[in-house]
């Protein structure tokens, strides 16, 4: 595997033979080791959930952020290197501010995540002498949730640019056993609640430690309420609730 | 020797980069319609350039842009509004709605906050929600929604002509009864007319053409406005909102 690679897998703008540029392909290798992240989509909003891993019982499990607001009516979660996924939430931020201060309406879910995949890509841009913003690819997958005329909507992109919308979608370590899990469960016409407690059983399935309120998260974006990310006690029921 | 005493004293160039094109413009909204309307006349001083210059332009199938004021500013304005309005729609894959390019017109006529653009905007056409609306801006983008509104070298004397017979001011209502909110396409079209022949006959700079546009909710019928010379359509699809518009002849003295 390594001798065909061998020179093409350096510079990360340059196309092996095959067509392959292999910095991206390892960046998307990155997710797979990232934790666990579930997103399903239900007629009246988006859940997200994340797996937190809780490495030292001296760790402040509260301090894990892996998911993050975008907008009132955006949320998403991450897998992956998770300190990338705060230059691409970052750039999200703004481009949803902008367009509200000038369109005066709120950006359609598909329109920030456009935004986020422009910037993907932008590794190894540079005009001669200058210095490249970016070195390499993002090492981070996300799932986008929000609201907008169009409805509740998911969507998934990863380092090479690439977004797709999705019903429910699993990435990060436990992501195939997840993914079919959610292909066996998932129907048109889940509830918020419903939505909740599957994001939560199929993490369950694939955490190798106990599932509790601190080592999920649970985030939605509803019509009624937008994004929210539920507080621990809230947590607590839902998962006493299963 | 010439006499160079006239010569002594300091001289003072001055370079004016504005005019004033004269003509005027107007729109009304209705409940499920609006209508945005002006003259074609464009003048200077008291030359007329041209007899036929448009300053009320269709941006989508639900929006009417009407500029007045300096005519250079207001077609560089209206070609970069709608150059806006084509990059929104390859971006966000559908029509800029109503209320964003209201907001929109404000961030472009904002952003030449200290070289404005001399011009006076009024937007007129149809809301997310089905009605008409009036959007008015100053040439530097403050903008509030209302249901009539005149601007340009007659708005003296269109807009206290159309607050009597839109707004009902200073009419008192007979007993038991109230005027109503808005008027009916065939009323609006009147009044829209009256205006600017009233305004050609007391104002220099207002005449030879009229271009009235009407925009027409999704749904609405054409009701009352099909046998009207000179009405053409504009729109792009007739299963959504649409535009029509009308062209009269005004006084050419």
């Amino acid at each position: 595997m390594f001798l065909t690679r061998s020179e093409y897998d350096r510079g990360v703008n340059t196309f092996s033979p095959e067509g392959r540029l292999f910095q991206v392909e390892y960046a998307i290798e990155a997710i797979k080791l990232g934790s666990t992240t579930v997103g399903i989509r239900t007629p009246t909003g988006v859940v997200l959930g994340v797996e937190k891993r809780v490495q030292s019982p001296l760790l402040e499990a509260s301090s894990i952020e892996k998911i993050m607001e975008i907008d009132t009516h955006l949320g998403c979660a991450m897998s992956g290197l998770t300190a990338d996924a705060r230059t691409m939430v970052d750039h999200a931020r703004v481009t949803s501010q902008n367009h509200a201060f000038t369109y005066d309406e709120r950006i359609k879910v598909e329109s920030v995540t456009q935004a986020v995949c422009d910037l993907a890509l932008r590794f190894g841009e540079s005009v001669h002498d200058e210095d490249a913003m970016m070195s390499r690819p993002f090492g981070v997958a996300l799932l986008i949730a929000g609201i907008d005329e169009l409805g509740p909507q998911l969507y998934h992109t990863d380092p090479s640019g690439t977004f797709v919308r999705y019903d429910a979608k699993a990435i990060g370590s436990g992501s195939e056993a997840a993914q079919s899990e959610l292909q066996d469960k998932w129907h048109k016409q889940m509830t918020i609640p419903e939505a909740q407690k599957q994001v939560l059983r199929v993490l369950k399935q694939v955490m190798e430690e106990k599932l509790d309120q601190h080592n999920v998260q649970l985030a939605q974006v509803t019509v009624d309420k937008g994004f929210e990310i539920l507080d621990e006690k809230t947590l607590k029921e839902i998962i006493d609730d299963m | 020797m010439p006499d160079m005493s006239v010569l002594a004293g300091p001289q003072q160039h001055q370079f004016n980069p504005y005019a004033e094109n004269g003509g005027t413009i107007l729109a009304i909204a209705g409940a499920d319609f609006t209508v945005v309307a002006g003259d074609t006349r464009q003048s200077e001083g008291y030359s007329i350039q041209t007899r036929y210059a448009p300053k009320v332009f269709r941006l989508t199938d639900r929006a009417v842009l009407a500029v007045n004021g300096f005519a250079a500013d207001g077609n560089m304005f209206v070609k970069k509004v709608k150059q806006r309005l084509e990059w929104y729609r390859h971006a966000h894959a559908k029509d800029m709605p109503l209320r964003a390019i209201a907001r929109l017109i404000q961030t472009m006529l904002y952003a030449q906050r200290f070289f404005p653009y001399y011009v006076y905007n009024i937007l007129g056409g149809i809301e997310e929600d089905g009605s008409g609306a009036v959007y008015s801006f100053d040439p530097v983008g403050s903008y509030e929604r209302e249901a009539c509104r005149a601007a340009g070298a007659a708005q003296s004397l269109v807009q206290p002509f159309l607050d009597n017979q839109i707004y009902f001011k200073n009419q008192t209502a007979a007993p038991g009864q109230s005027h109503p909110t808005h008027l009916p396409l065939s009323d609006v079209l009147s009044i829209v007319i009256d205006s600017f022949t009233s305004a050609t006959e007391r104002h220099i700079e207002v005449g030879d053409g009229l271009e009235i546009y009407i925009v027409l909710a999704k749904g609405r019928s054409l009701q009352g406005v099909e046998g009207l010379r000179g009405l053409r359509e504009m729109s792009s699809r007739e299963d959504g909102e649409r535009v029509f518009v009308l062209q009269r002849e005004l006084k050419k003295d």
